[in-house]
């Protein structure tokens, strides 16, 4: 069975033969995810869409080119907190913003990362409007998963339908392997290159070590590895050590180094904070990203853009009010029945809420509640974003759905020619987080 | 000023062996423009090589990491050094504006800075911290134990007891609510052979000591050893290990002798 799809004058064949299989060959490669539910953590399955998005190779170059921008602005923001400060100073962003952020860790002040380069791997979370423009969602800097779902979905999809990209224009997303490897090397102080993971029952375990097979790494995890005289090593099988000069991370920074954050954390690895301070490991992404990718500091990013870059940013934000300057709380107050309200503090579709939701009650209760605390919030204006076809059962019916594009800062800052398109399952739903039961999509960028 | 002789040493003893021994010691004290370093010392048994780092807070950081078995740790500090509290540090971070992990106020600490804030008109920052400080020594009583290397400020507060830490996290608590910049200090003074803790406000014209635990401000007797948020920051020595141990036990002594000229 195929199916044609118009998108766009561009008659696509696209293979949704073997869907079933496809899910099942990618449940037993434990591609899986875990949430939390009324604290309770339950992993589950990821369900693939074989109806893959499409983005022509001229709408690719222009999201490129913002991604690329904004990456490089996030990054230079970040070492810019780290030291100099010189954006507080001038007034652009209230500092009370940057150090109230739970990813502000004053444990990285002054510590410079090689080449001054933070956010290495960049997940930015795109929509497009109905009015044909990407707006920007969430930049997510620490450390953003999902790569690996659509490289193992196009790597199955081949299999099943070679046909559909031997006749089709489709960009090979296999150089993400070598994407990753350059990031890592270009960072290198000598040594291997390692992914460290919390191990088998971590959810995305999956990911951690399909990157680790496809881009050479070693996949380590915490009771492999020591810091002795400020150099990380790696236990060998035979007794030996090896120096390892690039560690990309797959644990939270509060687990990192039981020595300097979390003194519980059983996952870290102890004075691997002193390791990194002295130049002797580079940490993949860097410390303190999180600093950057706070709901409060996205509504600053255009205006970082201008005042690093001097540029116009290419990429739009959703249009954004704090509650804490008086005129956008005012604007919120007025209309918060048609806003989406997020709460700073939270991640992964929690703790976002659309007005339209609530009853008038419910509705008092929230203004009071950004009155009282104005700092804990944004608001935006619901993007009315395009819907995707997506199968359910053997009928395609139209859902929400995102992108999460990744850039990766190397030598160069560079976009990876595909990505992971996540769907709301709820027809009502704008909401795709795979936490909140969605599921994902390839993403077919074409080279005309 | 005051030229001091000061020592410091930690016996840890476990009932098993243990192994991949990882320590952080922030035991060294920093040369600033109040204290000048004549001389120190640093042993550890067994012995293990070291490094040194400057943290974030300006702390002196002595990391080792211990292949082998073994069932003991220790290690001493001693020097010398001249203090002069009379000149004043001014090595400031935003981060001190704000509440950190062990000082994030509750409901309680909430409802006593409320109902004290007002009997105080004064406005300098010294006149603040006396008066907070003040108030907090008659709230709070010192008793031994009756808190752990964890307890928050606000956990300390509910039970009006602690010891110098719990003092001195209230007290930063309540000088942060009260829109005063102000950094957690651990160092040696007079106290009962172990470490003890005070606070730094921020002035005009640079940091100024406070000792909230005995209510009042630090003299040329105070030893700086490290500095932070709180005490997590601060922590004189920190360490990971594995092994089948079931109890450790850790003995301190300290001292501190001085003349003044």
């Amino acid at each position: 069975m195929k199916s044609e799809i118009k998108t766009e004058n561009l008659d696509l064949e696209v293979p949704i033969a073997n869907v079933d299989e496809i899910n099942e060959l990618l449940r037993r490669y434990g591609v899986k995810f875990g949430i939390y539910k009324n604290g309770v953590f339950k992993e589950q399955l990821f369900p693939f869409d074989p109806i893959p998005r499409i983005i022509t190779a001229q709408e690719f170059a222009a999201i490129e080119k913002g991604l690329i921008q904004r990456v490089d602005a996030l990054n230079m923001f970040i070492y810019d907190i780290y030291h100099d400060k010189k954006i507080i100073a001038d007034n652009v962003v209230p500092e009370d913003f940057v150090y109230i952020s739970s990813g502000y860790l004053p444990q990285c002040e002054g510590v410079t990362p090689p080449k001054n380069i933070y956010s290495h791997i960049s997940g930015i979370d795109l929509v497009l409007g109905k009015d044909g423009e990407w707006y920007i969602l969430e930049d997510n800097l620490r450390i953003p998963s999902g790569a690996s779902y659509p490289l193992i979905a196009r790597e199955l999809t081949r299999v099943a339908s070679p046909k559909a990209f031997t006749d089709n224009p489709i960009v090979d997303n296999r150089n993400y392997a070598q994407l990753l490897r350059d990031t890592m090397d270009n960072v290198n102080c000598g040594g291997i290159n390692a992914i460290l993971t919390p191990g088998r029952y971590n959810a995305a375990y999956f990911e951690h070590s399909y990157l680790a097979e496809l881009s050479g790494a070693a996949l380590v995890s915490n009771d492999e590895l020591f810091v002795e005289n400020n150099v990380l090593y790696h236990k060998t099988y035979s007794g030996g050590r090896t120096k390892i000069g690039a560690l990309y991370r797959r644990i939270s920074d509060e687990y990192l180094d039981p020595l300097t954050f979390e003194a519980k954390s059983l996952i870290g690895i102890p004075n691997l904070m002193e390791a990194y301070r002295a130049g002797n490991v580079a940490i993949i992404n860097a410390p303190g990203n999180g600093v950057a990718d706070d709901k409060g500091i996205y509504y600053f990013v255009p205006k970082m853009i201008k005042y690093y870059l001097g540029e116009e940013p290419i990429l739009k934000n959703a249009p954004t009010y704090l509650p804490f300057y008086e005129e956008d709380r005012k604007y919120v107050l007025e209309n918060i029945g048609k806003l989406v309200i997020k709460d700073v503090a939270e991640a992964g579709g929690y703790g976002v809420v659309f007005g339209s939701d609530l009853s008038a009650e419910k509705l008092e209760e929230f203004r009071q509640t950004i009155i009282r605390e104005p700092r804990r919030f944004i608001a935006q204006e619901v993007i009315d974003f395009c819907d995707l076809p997506i199968f359910e059962g053997n009928e395609k019916v139209m859902r929400k759905a995102d992108l999460r594009a990744f850039v990766l800062s190397g030598e160069k800052t560079r976009v990876w020619a595909s990505g992971l398109t996540r769907f709301s399952r709820n027809p009502d739903s704008f909401v795709v987080n795979s936490s909140q039961g969605g599921g994902f999509k390839d993403t077919w960028v074409l080279s005309r | 000023m005051k030229k001091l002789n000061f020592s410091f040493s930690t016996k840890l003893t476990f009932d098993n062996y243990v192994h991949d021994h990882s320590i952080a010691l922030r035991c060294i004290p920093p040369e600033t423009e109040t204290q000048h370093i004549l001389s120190c010392y640093l042993e550890i048994s067994p012995m293990v090589p070291t490094e040194q780092t400057t943290d974030a807070f300006g702390n002196l950081v002595t990391s080792g990491y211990l292949k082998n078995d073994h069932r003991f740790l220790d290690f001493e500090v001693s020097g010398c050094a001249e203090i002069d509290c009379g000149k004043l540090r001014r090595d400031f971070m935003p981060c001190y504006r704000y509440q950190s992990p062990l000082t994030k106020p509750g409901d309680q600490i909430r409802a006593f800075y409320e109902s004290i804030k007002g009997e105080c008109t004064a406005t300098s920052p010294e006149e603040r911290a006396a008066f907070f400080s003040e108030k907090l020594f008659g709230r709070m009583s010192y008793v031994r134990d009756s808190t752990t290397i964890r307890t928050t400020a606000e956990e300390a507060f509910s039970q009006h007891k602690g010891v110098c830490q719990d003092y001195t996290h209230i007290f930063l608590s309540l000088l942060r609510m009260d829109g005063i910049p102000c950094r957690y200090i651990a160092g040696l003074s007079s106290c009962d052979g172990e470490t003890h803790s005070w606070a730094e406000y921020w002035t005009e014209d640079g940091w100024r000591g406070i000792d909230p635990t005995n209510n009042c401000p630090t003299t040329d007797y105070y030893l700086v050893l490290s500095q932070g948020r709180d005490y997590s920051d601060c922590a004189i020595d920190r360490g990971v290990m594995l092994g089948a141990y079931t109890r450790q036990m850790q003995l301190i002594a300290s001292n501190l002798s001085g003349e003044t000229y």
